[in-house]
């Protein structure tokens, strides 16, 4: 009997190939894209589980409203793992990280710039599962000046991993003896450091000061601890503790503190947690967000569903077309049943076909979308695992789905009505068919407006001014290697035609970079007088090289002696502090984190604000101090040869640093990559949106395909009394056309009410043209018409005499 | 009105070629009722269809009212045969979703008659075919003679100078087919031509003439009057 099924099914499918093809190709599109999107989402989804100890791992967090900024960090004072871990016997371990940055690292004579470095207490091991295959992790970061290196650091550097008791040398000075090596750390991690040192060698980490935060600080809860309750108990263990210190410098109380609008405030998140939910100052990585793994979703299950719609659509239209099969075979005693399980068979074959091809197509696919994605998703043993029984469960629920319809719904009918032809009244209203193409353009609509939102707001965030020009600016790494020569160097290619300037600071506005400090506007700190702010060393130069406004006051000058003690700040800085006149007013920076001593400055200058952080966040207070730093070093250039030029600027640097790469990069890049991970999703998204439009289509195609066929009746009569071509298309496309408009009426707020919940989360963004929407429901619409239009225009050309002979 | 000269059309289908008419010459004048006869198969629909230009021959000529029409666009036709030809089928062939009244309605928007003027046209020809107290029921719910009726209605609101008619009272009993035939000569007599596909030696009777066509030739033609 099934064979028989079987081979009814494959006949009555190769009898109608196009259908056939249709609603395999549309099928096998939306479950490949689909099963993208599933690996992508497991993917973000499986960030630090593995770590045994998942559950318990926590990381404190740090919420301080003061001196008119407020700030998300993930990092907390340095002596606060120590307390708590005195404090709460309900955690187990606890460890804390400090950044490192980059620094060369010496292979033969040669140095490489490293940039994945991190001090780490010897706990780290206890907490973090970093298995180790050389090395005692009991022991390892005990000492100062040890280090432990993954394996693939292990084999760049000796080409092999059993590289215990080795020294490496940092920056041609530093020594650190390898004291172990642990396996590379998984892809799906928030971190990815490749150097653990020990965090001894750090005399930071011994500081006692509760209000200056730079350690990234991880606790591992006993097993069964509620973590609620223990950050329920922050609130009195920070008072308790930075009590004291706060007394001291702003000479009041909590309390105090408190009443003028400023707080301080510790949590916790799970680590499992800190990839798609955490977006704080001082993250180790660029997160992802769960954001998007809800839009990636939301956007997989609509292709889905569009997918399913059309194969139930045209299986539906189709069935009706074999009715008179059915009312024959009934007639010829064919039980319900058997015809029942003859159209879910062959639904079924379908939803096979379609998702052997679409395995096959996501195999095939992968590499493409992790170049897109920037992920690097590979096809596990464990995915096949849950990949096929799932498959199983997809194939036989939309075989059911589409096949239960026209099954239940023509083998019910009454032979007598079929052979007469009552039935293909009856299924021309399809009213349910009606339902679904209006919900499957109403999705595409969704899409596309969604796409076109996201694609304005990248591209509003690439051309939006930022308050200083980052074209035809050159940037040199490495150059805290420089030391004492960074000057030489700079005066050096200052002097090369093509150079129009060049500027040594302590960081660019491209950098995630924090240098946080309170100014006070008196000698004696005071809450209410303090600015808090991001405090950053530049040069005379950095103004010009990066082409900043000055819109009150001046720039540093060299001649100017008491610039020593200048300050410039930004238009957000100067709003906090409320100077009627900030120019010359003075401000106090500590010289230490305890805050014993104050330096005064003066202000000489009000820069426009320029955006320094991601154009998510809104610019914060940022004030300039003269102060060459050795962290940046950037060039204006003005030549049409930059290879000519980039050879002269690196014949300077040989010259100061002979054993230290010449490395660099161009602003503008830089700031391109800040966005990439936006510029993906967006490109993805525009993908996505695409191949639903397109499944879409199909259906609409196989659609029209079979109006336009169950009308051929009433073309044939039309065209005979003088009907012309352009009455039949338009009469044909008339009603979907209608259904679209349907469709872009429940679409366009939707679309529009979620894309505003997106932008919301930029402080600069391009809100929501009418154009957008507008564009969205013509393109739809334009769309529907020529996929329509390929079809109304075939039946409008069939000779009469032809459709009505087939009647 | 009407010549044809050695008219030929095939069918050609993967194996065979039919010929389904084969150097056929007739000529019909204004204002005769002719009716077309011969075993089935031998050709009287395709012949038809191409008097009525909806198929265009593959050799021959066919001259109407002093045109040249064999070779002409299928959008010339179109615009020749709306505004000279109306049509009645055996299977009446009238658009199940559209009433009476939209059904005799349409040749006259087809030809861009303004609506007013419409209204008016479609209830005077109802009310000729005694057909008008259904003029907002749908073809299903019509018996047979009243849908052909309608389908006479539909063929002649235009004022069609010329009739095709295949097999009208094919689908029909005796007595509604007496009532056709009746129509069609009225038409006749107001001066209407009418050529005619029949089967029913009855029926030919009505006509001035008969041609017997046989494997797509003339045998014989017998003027009846
Ligand atoms: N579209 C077609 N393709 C192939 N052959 C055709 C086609 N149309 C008609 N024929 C053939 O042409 C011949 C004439 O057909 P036609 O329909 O004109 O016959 P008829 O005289 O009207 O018959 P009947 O009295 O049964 O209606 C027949 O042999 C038929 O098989
Ligand atoms: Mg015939």
């Amino acid at each position: 009997m099934i064979r028989n099924y079987i081979k009814t099914a494959f006949r009555s499918l190769m009898k109608n190939k196009g259908f056939t093809i249709i609603n395999v190709l549309g099928l096998a599109l939306g479950l490949a894209t689909c099963l993208l999107i599933v690996f992508y989402v497991f993917d973000e989804l499986s960030y630090d589980r593995y770590n045994e100890k998942a559950d318990r791992i926590y990381r404190v967090n740090d919420d301080i409203k003061f001196g008119g900024n407020t700030n998300s960090y993930a990092v907390s004072p340095a002596p606060m793992a120590a307390a708590m871990k005195a404090d709460f016997p309900e955690i187990e371990q606890i460890v804390r990280f400090r950044g490192k940055g980059g620094n060369q690292v010496k292979k033969g004579n040669q140095n490489i710039e490293e940039d994945m470095m991190i001090y780490a207490d010897p706990s780290v091991f206890d907490v973090f599962t970093l298995p180790m295959i050389s090395g005692s992790p009991t022991t390892a970061l005990t000492e100062p000046h040890t280090i432990v290196i993954t394996e693939q650091i292990a084999q760049k550097y000796f080409n092999k991993t059993n590289v215990v008791g080795q020294v490496l040398t940092f920056n041609d000075t530093a020594q650190y003896k390898i004291t172990g090596v642990i396996k590379n750390i998984p892809h799906q991690s928030h971190f990815h450091f490749d150097f653990f040192i020990s965090m001894s060698t750090l005399a930071e980490s011994r500081d006692i000061a509760w209000l200056s935060s730079n350690f990234n600080t991880y606790i591992l809860l006993k097993p069964g601890t509620d973590y609620k309750k223990l950050e329920a108990k922050f609130d009195a263990f920070y008072k308790k503790h930075a009590g004291p210190q706060l007394e001291d410098i702003l000479h009041l109380n909590f309390a105090k503190f408190e009443q003028g609008g400023n707080y301080i405030r510790i949590n916790l998140i799970p680590v499992k947690k800190i990839h798609l939910y955490s977006n704080r100052v001082a993250e180790f990585d660029a997160n992802g967000n769960i954001d998007y793994v809800y839009i990636f979703s939301a956007i997989a299950i609509f292709i889905l569903l569009i997918a399913c719609v059309n194969f139930m659509n045209l299986s539906t239209a189709r069935s009706s077309n074999r009715a008179r099969e059915v009312g024959v075979r009934k007639v010829l005693g064919s039980a319900r049943k058997y015809l029942i399980a003859q159209f879910l068979t062959e639904s079924i074959i379908v939803t096979l076909l379609g998702a052997v091809i679409a395995v096959f197509a996501a195999w095939a696919l992968l590499p493409l979308f992790n170049q897109m994605s920037g992920k690097e998703l590979i096809i596990t043993p464990h995915i096949v695992s849950w990949l096929i029984p799932a498959l199983f469960i997809i194939i036989i629920v939309i075989g059911c789905l589409a096949g239960s319809y026209p099954a239940l719904f023509l083998s019910g009918f009454n032979p007598i009505d079929v052979l007469k032809g009552k039935l293909a009244n009856g299924f021309k209203g399809g009213l349910l068919r009606s339902f679904l193409v209006v919900f499957q353009f109403a999705i595409s609509i969704f899409l596309i407006i969604g796409t076109l939102v996201i694609y304005n707001q990248l591209k509003f965030i690439q051309n939006k001014d930022l308050g200083y020009n980052r074209d035809h600016v050159l940037t040199v790494g490495n150059i805290g290697a420089l030391g004492n020569s960074a000057n030489t160097f700079k005066q050096e290619v200052k002097q090369i035609a093509g150079v129009t300037d060049a500027s040594l600071s302590e960081a660019l506005p491209t950098w995630d970079y924090g240098n946080g400090t309170t100014l006070f506007k008196d000698q004696a700190p005071d809450q209410k007088r303090a600015l808090n702010t991001q405090f950053w060393g530049i040069d005379e130069d950095y103004i010009n090289t990066l082409g900043m406004k000055i819109i009150k006051g001046r720039n540093f000058s060299k001649e100017m002696l008491t610039d020593s003690t200048g300050l410039i700040i930004n238009e957000a800085a100067a709003k906090v502090l409320a100077f009627s006149n900030p120019i010359d007013q003075k401000l106090y920076a500590p010289t230490d984190n305890m805050v014993k001593n104050l330096k005064a400055y003066h202000i000489v200058g009000v820069i426009k604000d320029f955006n320094f952080k991601s154009l998510r966040l809104n610019v914060t207070p940022l004030v300039f101090r003269l102060d060459g730093g050795r962290g940046a070093f950037c060039v204006r250039v003005n030549s049409a040869n930059i290879p000519a030029l980039l050879a002269q600027i690196k014949k300077s640097w040989s010259g100061v640093a002979p054993n230290y790469q010449f490395d660099y990069s161009f602003l503008d890049q830089q700031f391109d990559s800040l966005y990439r991970s936006e510029q993906r999703i967006g490109t993805i998204v525009i993908a996505f949106t695409s191949l639903a439009i397109i499944i879409a289509c199909l259906g609409l195609f196989g659609l029209a395909a079979y109006a336009a066929e169950q009308r051929t009746k009433e073309i044939g009569i039309r065209k005979i009394l003088g009907a012309n071509m352009s009455t039949i298309v338009g009469m044909l496309s008339k009603d979907f056309i209608g259904l679209v408009a349907i469709a872009i009426a429940i679409a366009s707020p939707l679309a529009w009410w979620a894309m505003k919940q997106w932008l919301e989360g930029f402080a600069y963004r391009q809100n929501i043209q009418w154009w957008e929407l507008a564009l969205a429901g013509i393109a739809a619409v334009f769309i529907a018409f020529i996929t329509i239009s390929f079809q109304s225009i075939r039946a409008a050309l069939t000779n009469p005499v032809k459709s009505l002979r087939s009647e | 009105m009407i010549k044809i000269t050695n008219l030929e059309k095939f069918y050609r289908t993967e194996e065979v070629e039919t010929i389904a008419l084969n150097k056929l010459s007739i000529e019909v004048k204004t204002g005769e009722f002719v009716a077309i006869m011969g075993p089935s198969g031998c050709g009287k629909s395709t012949l038809l269809n191409i008097l009525g230009m909806l198929d265009d021959p593959d050799e021959g000529s066919y001259v109407f009212n002093g045109i040249e029409v064999a070779h002409f666009t299928e959008r010339k036709r179109a615009d020749l045969r709306k505004h000279n030809i109306g049509f009645v089928f055996q299977s009446f062939n009238l658009i199940d979703e559209l009433t009476v009244f939209e059904n005799v309605e349409l040749p006259l928007i087809y030809t861009g008659v303004p609506s007013s003027e419409r209204v008016k046209r479609v209830e005077e020809v109802l009310d000729k075919m005694q057909i008008m107290h259904r003029r907002n029921h749908y073809p299903q719910q019509l018996s047979g003679g009243q849908q052909q009726r309608v389908a006479i209605a539909r063929a002649v609101v235009n004022k069609p100078k010329l009739i095709l008619a295949d097999e009208p009272t094919g689908n029909l009993d005796s007595s509604n087919g007496n009532d056709v035939m009746e129509l069609l000569t009225d038409l006749n007599e107001q001066g209407t031509t009418i050529i005619m596909v029949t089967h029913s030696e009855h029926d030919a009777r009505y006509s001035h003439r008969i041609i017997r066509l046989l494997d797509g030739q003339t045998v014989m033609e017998n003027i009846m009057i």
